[in-house]
């Protein structure tokens, strides 16, 4: 220990001059420097980005996810992140232009609910937004446009839970209608009927943007599973804890050797708390499209639509349970390649009325 | 549709009628009181947070349900005594002072969820279901009605004490007094803050028991938010029923059958759009508030201060 405490002795009458060096060139260079700091691309090296969620960061859903992608991509690529969740559906301006004020290059608005606002704040302001669904308001330096349309994914979903379910009913439970969800819905109905014609569908939705009602995501879960349905397909952030819970208490009550109820989760991964009801889940996986965001705003062109979809990885399924056939798994495999391949087609349907019209379709005689 | 088993559907949107109703009366009941005694707590939705997330809070350290719901009522207990000292004591505007404890409470509670259980809080402890014996097997509403927690059979038990203690006590009297003229009652020998401060602890204390139910009796967790508002529904119910523990429970009744209806009607495949059958059970309360207008009188001195010597 001395030893080390004479070398750094040694190091420090070193180090004064050394510091006062490499200060001035520093002092010299900074020009330079800065301008090195300006990517090739003709764009703007990012500083600080910053994300705004409606509900909370810890929701193990569609907030958290978003925010866990954008930590991931900010450490990768030294960028500083500013998050403001819990920031429901009111009027945000506040938090954008607290945002805008802190010097953010780029602010997230991960909500379609901010549809309207977010675009509205960036050309007022000038400060570079991305939106969620709403690729007509994409505008180049201005605002980018975030598809998160996990519709392909959820059919894998739907044929997933085509192949296993053994009661031939299977349910949807929403927590609300925005665009996210609608495709999701349409994908899974799709992907079922595709695997199994006569499947039965029970949809239902707990309210208006009824996110965190975990109580009435159990009632509408606890009613499908006594109609008979053996899957559920839960779209619901926080509101999903209660379909599970449901689920859970169902499986608790049933007779020995009956086959449990089964939970197709969206976004997360919720395997280490729920790993026994858990079939799989829809996977978002923001980190490449918030990667893309940031490359276009080096390369100086920022401001076009982002697709996440089965091909590019954006959107996939959580690996399947060990437990399940290897033919069903091989049918789930052969439809993501038809998907990405382009031979399976699934509708991308975010409004109500077309997702309404979409399922009576898909549901005639079942 | 074909092949469904209506009896166990019809069986669980009882039962799910019920449990709903149970969280509502709960808090509905204590929000009687206080507004009986002319304090307008807005405050409730915060309360029930606060007493959700403290139950949840100490069932997952204790293993305990019964630990959880004391704690829940606790927690309730103590945020209605704050909110006494500031409207009661100090005099503070009861409408910024509710809405002041339900942002701080839904604030705090999501804060210290996330921070000490990473925002979902599993409790880990189970209530057990008791079948009440022959009645649970009638079919349909034995199971709905007689093979519930004990948290639920206690509900019902509390809506007569409450009745006969707002009704036929000194206390209840008191209370009736000083929400309809506190100068009144002052004068009388009534000790209006005490009273007061009784009315709010129990409001409290209910809103509390109610959060405990919520997350342990109906869940077995608590996440941020978790009580969506039913702290405001069971606000209007108290005022529909009137401040009658009977009516409250009824109205809370209905409203759990309404959103029954709700997740029944998709079922049983009528098309209706679902912003439609999502509107329903309000609806239910908009059209009760239209027929109880001008029926319903407020308790006269409910939101306004007291000071003995000031009018």
């Amino acid at each position: 220990m001395r030893g080390q405490g004479q070398r750094s002795v040694r190091a420090s009458r070193f180090s004064v001059p050394v510091v006062l060096l490499l200060g001035v060139a520093l002092a010299v260079l900074r020009p330079a420097s800065a301008q090195d700091a300006t990517p090739a691309g003709g764009g703007e090296r990012v500083e600080q980005i910053a994300l705004v969620t409606p509900a909370s960061r810890a929701n193990q859903g569609w907030d958290q996810q978003a925010v866990d992608n954008l930590s991931a991509v900010s450490e990768e690529r030294g960028v500083d992140v500013l998050v403001a969740d819990n920031a429901g559906y009111e009027d945000i301006t506040p938090t954008l232009r607290d945002f805008a004020e802190q010097g953010a290059d780029l602010i997230v608005c991960h909500a379609s609910g901010y549809q309207t606002v977010c675009p509205e704040f960036a050309e007022e302001e000038g400060v570079r937004v991305a939106v969620i669904e709403n690729p007509d308001a994409a505008t180049p330096g201005l605002v980018a446009d975030i598809e998160t349309q996990a519709q392909e994914a959820a059919y894998l979903a739907g044929v997933l839970a085509g192949r296993t379910t053994a009661s031939g009913t299977v349910g949807i439970v929403a927590s609300g209608q925005p665009p996210t969800w609608n495709y999701m819905s349409v994908g899974f109905a799709e992907g079922l009927k595709a695997a199994r014609t006569d499947a039965k569908l029970l949809y239902a939705v707990i309210g208006e943007a009824a996110y965190e009602d975990a109580a009435g995501a159990k009632r509408e879960t606890e009613a499908q599973l006594a109609a008979g349905a053996d899957i559920v397909f839960g779209m619901g952030d926080g509101a999903s804890f209660g379909m599970i819970d449901a689920i859970e208490e169902h499986n608790a009550e049933l007779e020995e050797g009956a086959a449990p109820a089964l939970f197709i989760d969206v976004i997360g991964d919720k395997r280490e708390e729920h790993g026994d009801v858990l079939l799989t889940s829809v996977l978002f996986d923001y980190t490449g499209v918030y990667g893309q965001l940031l490359d276009d705003i080096e390369a100086g062109a920022f401001g076009r639509v982002h697709t996440m979809n089965v091909a590019n990885g954006g959107v996939r399924l959580l690996d399947l349970p060990e437990n399940v056939p290897p033919d069903v798994v091989a049918a789930v495999e052969q439809a993501r390649q038809g998907v990405v391949a382009g031979d399976i087609e699934v509708s991308a349907i975010g409004d109500a009325d077309g997702l309404r019209r979409r399922l009576d379709e898909l549901l005639q005689g079942s | 549709m074909s092949g469904i088993d209506w009896a166990a559907v019809l069986t669980v949107l009882l039962r799910g009628a019920v449990v709903a109703a149970v969280t509502l009366t709960l808090a509905a009941l204590g929000e009687a009181v206080a507004e009986r005694a002319g304090l307008l707590n807005l405050g409730i939705e915060g309360m029930m947070l606060g007493g959700a997330f403290s139950a949840v809070d100490a069932a997952a350290r204790t293993g305990s349900v019964a630990a959880g719901v004391l704690a829940g009522i606790l927690a309730g207990l103590a945020m209605g005594v704050l909110f006494g000292c500031l409207t009661v004591s100090l005099g503070a505007d009861q409408v910024v002072v509710g809405l002041a404890i339900t942002i701080f409470a839904a604030g705090l509670t999501g804060f210290l969820a996330r921070d000490l259980y990473d925002g979902h809080a599993a409790t880990g402890a189970d209530l057990p279901d008791f079948a009440i014996p022959l009645v649970s097997r009638i079919p349909v509403v034995g199971p709905a009605l007689f093979d519930q927690n004990l948290l639920v059979y206690l509900t019902w038990v509390l809506v007569p004490v409450f009745a006969f203690v707002l009704g036929r006590t000194r206390f209840g009297l008191g209370v009736r007094a000083v929400g309809e003229h506190p100068f009144a009652a002052d004068a009388a020998g009534v000790d209006v803050a005490r009273v007061r401060y009784a009315a709010i602890a129990t409001g409290g204390a209910m809103a509390g028991f109610a959060g405990a139910f919520l997350c342990l009796g109906d869940l077995s967790f608590f996440e941020p938010g978790v009580t969506v508002g039913q702290g405001f529904i069971a606000l209007a119910l108290a005022m529909l029923g009137r401040w009658s523990p009977y009516r409250i429970a009824a109205g809370a009744l209905v409203f759990g059958l309404l959103r029954a209806l709700k997740t029944g009607l998709p079922i049983a495949g009528v098309d209706i759009q679902p912003d439609f059958l999502t509107m329903v059970p309000y609806l239910g309360i908009l059209v009760a508030l239209v027929v109880l207008a001008g029926r319903t009188a407020l308790p006269a001195a409910l939101g306004v201060p007291y000071a003995r010597g000031r009018r």
